[in-house]
């Protein structure tokens, strides 16, 4: 039977109707059409389905929608300000650090939970902050890179 | 895919958390925290070689299961020969899949890291590892279990995971139940008609086996008032610094009767090298009361080394193990010694 929870998306408020074996993932991504977010390996494994929720990032493949009721959850949808990417975003395109592109989503929200905890990490911070997002193309030198780029631009 | 059909049950209290799971007993019911086991779990095998996660574990692909692990004799335990062995039989996971979850995420008397007015910790068993991880008490004063936090999983499996959790699963290789052990650490459980406390090193019985009853939650673990010239340290062995199971895992906790002085009290426990978590026993009869010395410590990872009951797998050897358990618990007691003579 389904449940009806509420929950707030990139600022949205949504009432949704969900069966009790509904990922997160899938409350997100055919309920709401926010494609953003990757389905990877399904079992905590690679981190392409990471979104914020309540601020933490959270494998959106191993959390029931239902335990997101009452909850605030950021999708990669919402770090474009203005329709413009956002300072990490770009960083990650012009460092090269977007190569095929299935772990970006899960890159990009598990780094913008470290940059908000510490909005300058050490190259150590951000190798072990990102550690249970798999790259498929292992181009994590550049991704690292990209993430040291967007730390410094907001030096100035 | 999508997970198979169930229900989630969402009690506020652990009170209704207990009801439901004896309500519900007969049909299937399973206790969800973080989901960072359970929801694999209920999974069915993508990748067949990607299950079991680890020996007897209850997913694996051929279902009822059988292993044989090398255990100390025992003619009192029926799971156990006299000769030494021990045969886990797991439950089909098919006719396992439970009807029911009772989720446990809006019981707020289940969260929080507190110190108690004794000068023990309460952790709460749905306190994250994240959280764990974080917490400037832990690190401090009960620093093994702060190193287990630092090298469970990866950090998203770290801001799902609960210690709870960590600890029901009873796997011989989970990062923070080696360091609870170690420190004294006990557990609250509870049921709808009785709550007890259990050592940490008392819950586990075999791999994926615990005694938590039907019906019973993990609610606390209590850690002990650290002791003055007290220390400790877990250290994980393994072939990647994230994502894996450990080889080996080794912690320490050590406590003196002064500085440089003889050794009051010490505690071993080893993870990875038996069918449980296991606390090296020996280590005690060959330390306490002696001042340590390069050669007391070195008789002391033999002895500790002794204890293991390790099994060839495709993470390592049982010889590699067994001379891994001796290397790191020298180390080991050597690091958390260092620390208590640093901190005078």
């Amino acid at each position: 039977m389904k449940k009806i929870i509420s929950l707030t998306v990139n600022g949205v408020s949504h009432e949704v109707a969900v069966e009790p074996r509904r990922t997160l993932l899938e409350l997100i991504r055919e309920d709401l059409g926010l494609t953003g977010t990757k389905k990877g390996c399904g079992i905590g494994d690679c981190g392409t389905c990471t979104v914020l929720l309540d601020g933490v990032a959270t494998f959106s493949c191993l959390t029931l929608a239902i335990q997101a009721d009452g909850c605030t959850v950021e999708t990669v949808e919402s770090l474009a300000e203005n329709g413009q990417l956002n300072r990490l975003q770009q960083a990650f395109v012009d460092q090269g650090a977007i190569q095929c592109g299935y772990c970006t989503p899960g890159m990009l929200m598990t780094t913008t939970e470290l940059l908000r905890r510490n909005p300058h990490p050490e190259e150590s911070e951000i190798r072990r902050a990102i550690s249970g997002n798999l790259c498929r193309c292992t181009g994590y030198q550049k991704i690292v890179e990209a993430i040291q780029t967007a730390t410094e631009d907001s030096d100035e | 895919m999508l997970l198979p059909r169930f229900d989630v049950l969402v009690p506020e209290t652990i009170d209704d958390a207990c009801a439901m799971l004896a309500d519900y007993a007969d049909d299937g019911v399973r206790i969800l925290a973080g989901g960072t086991d359970l929801l694999v779990d209920l999974r069915r095998p993508i990748i067949p070689q990607h299950v079991p996660r680890c020996d007897g574990c209850p997913t694996h692909p051929e279902g009822q299961i059988a292993t044989t692990i090398e255990c100390e004799p025992s003619k009192s335990d029926p799971l156990m020969s006299p000769e030494g062995s021990i045969r886990t039989k797991l439950a089909d996971p098919k006719s396992a899949a439970p009807a029911f979850l009772v989720s446990l995420h809006k019981i707020d008397q289940l969260k929080g890291i507190e110190l108690l007015p004794s000068g023990g910790l309460r952790i709460g068993a749905l306190t994250t590892i994240s959280e764990i991880e974080r917490s400037s008490e832990i690190r401090k004063d009960w620093t093994a279990l702060a190193h287990g936090a630092d090298s469970l999983g990866s950090p998203l499996v770290r801001n799902r995971g609960t210690l709870g959790g960590n600890i029901a699963n009873a796997r011989p290789a989970a990062d923070t139940v080696i360091p609870t052990i170690a420190l004294g650490g006990k557990l609250t459980l509870q049921s709808s008609s009785d709550t007890r406390t259990v050592a940490a090193g008392d819950f586990p019985t075999g791999p994926g086996l615990s005694v938590l009853k039907p019906g019973e939650i993990v609610t606390d673990i209590h850690l002990p008032t650290p002791s003055p010239h007290s220390g400790s340290a877990y250290y994980k062995m393994a072939n990647r610094k994230a994502l894996e199971i450990s080889t080996v895992g080794v912690a320490v906790w050590m406590v003196l009767e002064k500085p440089g002085g003889p050794i009051k009290d010490v505690r071993v426990a080893l993870g990875a090298v038996g069918p449980t978590p296991i606390l090296a026993k020996s280590v005690g009869k060959v330390l306490i009361g002696k001042v340590p010395t390069d050669e007391i410590l070195v008789q002391a990872a033999k002895a500790a080394a002794g204890d293991a009951r390790p099994i060839d797998d495709h993470r390592g050897s049982a010889w590699y193990r067994v001379q891994m358990v001796e290397q790191l618990t020298l180390r080991l007691l050597k690091s958390v010694l260092s620390g208590i003579e640093n901190d005078r």
